[in-house]
This record gives structure tokens, C-alpha cells and sequence, in this order.
């Protein structure tokens, strides 16, 4: 009897939640899927046929959505170095610094509270033609450069100012690391009369590995997830430039209303994600436990 | 035991770090000086030093601010996305908050495999399913309302998972000394429970807010019509306006950081917290 009304109080507090699970998560998953399948297009719902893998083949030979792919990888392949290995030197001085640390803290942070939408205004000021970026550059001797406005240079752009606002917020992450790690290792180290790179290479980085692929998996899955930059900054362009997956997705989807072939790179772009998510959990686990397990044959 | 080679290291470090520190920030201190001029001595002032001064205090100060403040929505604007924040932080932690109880807390059928779920959707980028989103709201007739802008962003796993891990080592003999006392569930969970777990209803809150405030994509999806904007939205419209000058789009855009700045000089504790155990918040 108390059994029963256990379940029936459970399924009452989890309800509400499971309803709105149901409508927006599992259902939209569902039908992402299913329509992926299908030429779904919403403004004509009765014309829908199956398709089979149609799609996988259309979106590929789609010379917008290779593009959108490639322009993708590029930020990556830009955007990761340059934000985890930024944040991780800006850690290591703040770690290090004995003056106005909390004002540093501050200020390399301060970018990660501003809105996407609201950095990507700023810049499209900053980076302007007659903006206060060619000017300081003027005073070096460089001539003016386009940046967003040029397709060569627009995607390195946005990548930089995303650099810019990120990474105080992965610099905290690997502050919060660095103070983990156990003193008396320096101090066994020291002992040892150990220069100060070598405390870096023997300490400091094996001690902030998981941190460290924690931090560039999820620099990886944000970037593959922009979108706002191009949105405020460039539309896309200059001649593709800009065009990101999501972006595709999203013009795709709630603008051409193709509902089948949004969810057909959708469903790319979420296998890439979830990939790199699931890599991300297992090396981390894998780690902690080990550590875990040295800790516990060390005591 | 600090030698002097030590110590001037150290300053000569501290000096770098603040030259270094100012350049980073050179795009919001030009932001902020530039949001009290008019568009002539921003164009004046940049090929100087000036271009990083705010200009001297007189009667035309604040014009730009007081532009933006009273000739566009941009309040009708703020307050429409306060009130989104308010209605989601408390309807979000009530759904989430009772969920993350019963999968901490309550034996009913599949908990453990409910919490599995709950951790693998986690994983599910949003942007796979916002299309989809779109279409159930635009079918329901929902685009341009505030419940088809609410419905879609109430359930969080994130949330629910951050509930449970907390709820799971609450005592479980208060439970059994407010059964004794006749006190029912539901009222044991809104009189006990939530006020046991302040800081993680206070986590929660926060990040609802700054999400709320700081989204882009959904709202512009959900509301196109002037009246129901949210105020990164709205900054848009402001911002596409021919008649904005460049010193109204950095006063408004300065405008719309502020709340943020307040919320994580009151909550930075729990944010960095949060950032620091988790690191998961979108950035």
C-alpha cells in the first residue's frame, strides 16, 4: 500500500516535467529523425513523401551546406588553440601574479558577461573601415584592413572577437584547477632544486590534463554551435563566408520552411556534437577514476 | 625570505599584466567613452588617445542615454525580459525543482532509468530541435505570444540534474518528522525542502536569468512584432534604425550589459562555483 502511493506521489512530482520532456525534447527528437527521412515542407505538409537517405546525399552534393561545413571546421580549427590556450596562459600569470589579482580576475572576465548580441554590435563598430581597430593599427604602420568585410578575412575576424569573449570564462575553470593541486608537490619539487619549467612540465601540466581536455572539448562544441556572430555581424557573408552550420539549419528550417533537410543536417550537426560530447565524458571519467585510483593506492 | 630579485619579478609581472589588461579590454573602454559623444567627436576623437576619454562632463552628457531611454522601447523592451525572467525562474523551479525531488528522493517505477534519460538529454544540442520548436509553436498559433516563447525553454535536464544531485543528500528524518506531522508532500517541498536548498535555487535562478537576458536565437524566432521584444532583440531593431547614431548604438548596447554586470557582482560566488563544478554553461 505505502508502495503504491509512493509511485503515485513520484510520478505526480516528476509529471509536469515528464509532460514537457515528452513535448519538447523526446517528441522533437523523434520527428527530427523521421523527417530527416522525408521532403517535409511545411508550407505544403500534404505533398511529403519518404525519401530514404535522399537527404545525407543532397545536403552533401548542397554547395551552401559544404561550404557551411567547412566554414565550421575552419573556426574550429581557429577559434580552439587561440581560446584554450589563451585562457590557460592568462590562468597561469593570474595564478602567478602577487598584485591586484582580483582586478585581473575581473577584467579578463568581464567580455564572458556581455551577451553574443551585444559583442558582435561592438565589433561590427570596432572592426569597421574607419574603426578604432585600423586606427590602432594605423599608428603601427599597417594599412587599413577590411576584416568582416572582406571573404578572407571575415571568418578569422569573428573567430578572434569569440576568442575575445570567451575566454575569461575557461581562464576561470583552469584558475579553479590550479588551485586544486596539492602544494607539497611544489614543495617536494623545490626541494629538488627544480627550475621553474620543470615544475610546469612535471606538475603543473599531468595534474591539469583532464581539466585541460575537458576545457577543449567544450571550446570545440561551442564553436561548432555558433551562430549569433554571423547573424548580427555579417548575414553570412561576404559570399558565404560567414555561413555556419546552425546557420544553415536555421535558414533552412524557420525561414525556407524544408523542414526534411533542416533536420537532415541537423542531425549531422547533432551526431558531430554528441560524438565529441561523448569522447569528452569517457576521457574525463577515464581520468578521474585513474587519478582516483593512484590516490588510493598512495594512501 | 622574499629576496629582492623576487619582488621586482613580481611588480615588473604586475605591470606587463595591467599593460596587457587594458589592451584586452580596449573594445569595452572605447564602448563605454564613446557611448557620451555625438557621432562628430567620436570621428574626432579617434585617431588619438581621446578616443579611449569620456568626454568633459557638461549639460549633453547623458544624451545619447537619455535618446535611447526615451525615444525607443528599449524599457518597454527591458521590462518585457525582466518579466520573462521572473515568470521562467519561478514556473522553472517548481517543474524542475519537483522533478529533481522525485528522481532524488521519491521510489517510483524506471527512477534510475528516468535519471539516466535525464543525463543523456543533457547532450542534445538545442539547435537540433529549435526548428522543430519553431514549427509546434507557429502550428499552435503560438508565434508572437509569450506562453509559445515560455512553453518550449520551462523544462531544463541541466536543471533537474542539479536539483537531484543536491535534494539526494538532504536528511531523510526531517521527511519523517513532517509526516508525523501530518505536513504533506507538496508543502514539505515548498516549506522545507526549497528553503534547505537556497543555493541551488539561487544557482538555478541566476543562470535562468542570464539565459533569459542573454538568448538570442529563440526570441527572435518566437517575436517579431515591436511590442513583445526581448531587449537582445530589441537592441537589433534599435541598432538597424537608419536614424541611431553610433553613440546611441554603444549607449544601448552598454545599456543592456548593465543588468548582467549587477547580477554577477551580487552572485559571482555561485556563478564561479557553478562555472568551476560543472563548466557547462553555454558561453
Amino acid at each position: 500500500m505505502k508502495k503504491k502511493s509512493e509511485s503515485i506521489l513520484g510520478m505526480a512530482f516528476f509529471g509536469p516535467a515528464l509532460v514537457l520532456l515528452t513535448v519538447f525534447l523526446f517528441l522533437p527528437m523523434i520527428l527530427t529523425l523521421i523527417f530527416s527521412f522525408t521532403d517535409f515542407f511545411a508550407l505544403n505538409p500534404g505533398l511529403t513523401h519518404f525519401v530514404g537517405l535522399d537527404n545525407f546525399f543532397q545536403i552533401f552534393h548542397d554547395e551552401d551546406f559544404r561550404q557551411a561545413f567547412v566554414n565550421t571546421i575552419c573556426f574550429v580549427i581557429i577559434i580552439v588553440p587561440l581560446q584554450g590556450l589563451g585562457s590557460l596562459g592568462l590562468a597561469l600569470l593570474i595564478n602567478k601574479v602577487t598584485h591586484c589579482k582580483r582586478y585581473f580576475k575581473v577584467a579578463f572576465f568581464l567580455p564572458v558577461v556581455m551577451s553574443l548580441a551585444v559583442v558582435s554590435t561592438l565589433w561590427v563598430q570596432i572592426y569597421g573601415p574607419e574603426g578604432i581597430l585600423n586606427s590602432i593599427l594605423a599608428h603601427f604602420g599597417i594599412p587599413a584592413q577590411p576584416f568582416i568585410n572582406s571573404a578572407s578575412q571575415a571568418l578569422p575576424a569573428i573567430a578572434i572577437m569569440s576568442a575575445w569573449q570567451g575566454v575569461g570564462y575557461q581562464m576561470i575553470i583552469f584558475l579553479g584547477g590550479l588551485q586544486a593541486i596539492n602544494p607539497a608537490l611544489y614543495e617536494a619539487a623545490e626541494m629538488d632544486h627544480a627550475t621553474g619549467w620543470q615544475k610546469f612540465k612535471d606538475i603543473t601540466l599531468p595534474e591539469l590534463k583532464p581539466l585541460c581536455i575537458f576545457v577543449f572539448i567544450t571550446i570545440t562544441i561551442g564553436a561548432f554551435r555558433m551562430l549569433v556572430q554571423p547573424m548580427v555581424m555579417t548575414g553570412g557573408g561576404p559570399s558565404h563566408s560567414t555561413y555556419t552550420m546552425v546557420y544553415d539549419i536555421y535558414e533552412t528550417g524557420t525561414v525556407n520552411w524544408e523542414i526534411g533537410l533542416a533536420s537532415t543536417m541537423a542531425i549531422v550537426f547533432a551526431v558531430f556534437v554528441m560524438i565529441l560530447t561523448v569522447i569528452q565524458t569517457i576521457l574525463t571519467r577515464d581520468k578521474e577514476e585513474k587519478h582516483e585510483n593512484k590516490k588510493a593506492k598512495n594512501l | 625570505m622574499k629576496t629582492r630579485k623576487q619582488k621586482i619579478c613580481n611588480w615588473i609581472l604586475a605591470v606587463v599584466m595591467l599593460a596587457a589588461s587594458l589592451f584586452f579590454l580596449f573594445p569595452v573602454i572605447w564602448m563605454a567613452a564613446n557611448s557620451f559623444k555625438t557621432d562628430a567627436a567620436i570621428t574626432r576623437d579617434m585617431n588619438s588617445l581621446a578616443a579611449f576619454i569620456p568626454p568633459a562632463l557638461n549639460g549633453n552628457f547623458f544624451d545619447n542615454y537619455i535618446t535611447i531611454l526615451t525615444n525607443t522601447s528599449f524599457l518597454k523592451y527591458t521590462v518585457n525580459t525582466l518579466f520573462y525572467a521572473a515568470v521562467l525562474i519561478v514556473i522553472g523551479v517548481i517543474v524542475n525543482g519537483l522533478a529533481g525531488y522525485a528522481l532524488a528522493k521519491i521510489k517510483f517505477p524506471f527512477r534510475e532509468r528516468w535519471l539516466m534519460i535525464i543525463m543523456l538529454l543533457m547532450i542534445v544540442p538545442m539547435e537540433t530541435i529549435i526548428t522543430i520548436h519553431f514549427f509546434f509553436i507557429a502550428k499552435l498559433g503560438l508565434l508572437n505570444n509569450v506562453i509559445g516563447y515560455i512553453l518550449p525553454m520551462i523544462v531544463n535536464p541541466f536543471n533537474i540534474f542539479l536539483f537531484r544531485q543536491v535534494f539526494v543528500s538532504l536528511p531523510d528524518d526531517v521527511y519523517e518528522a513532517a509526516q508525523l506531522d501530518h505536513c504533506s508532500p507538496i508543502k514539505y517541498f515548498f516549506t522545507m525542502v526549497l528553503p534547505m536548498s537556497k543555493s541551488v535555487v539561487a544557482t538555478v535562478s541566476v543562470f535562468t536569468f542570464l539565459n533569459v537576458w542573454n538568448d538570442y536565437l529563440w526570441p527572435s524566432l518566437v517575436f517579431t512584432s515591436g511590442d513583445l521584444l526581448t531587449a537582445q532583440i530589441g537592441l537589433n531593431a534599435i541598432t538597424a534604425n537608419e536614424n541611431t547614431t553610433m553613440g546611441q548604438t554603444l549607449a544601448v548596447i552598454t545599456l543592456v550589459t548593465i543588468p548582467v554586470i549587477i547580477i554577477y557582482s551580487f552572485f559571482s560566488k555561485q556563478i564561479v562555483e557553478g562555472v568551476v563544478s560543472t563548466g557547462s554553461k553555454e558561453g
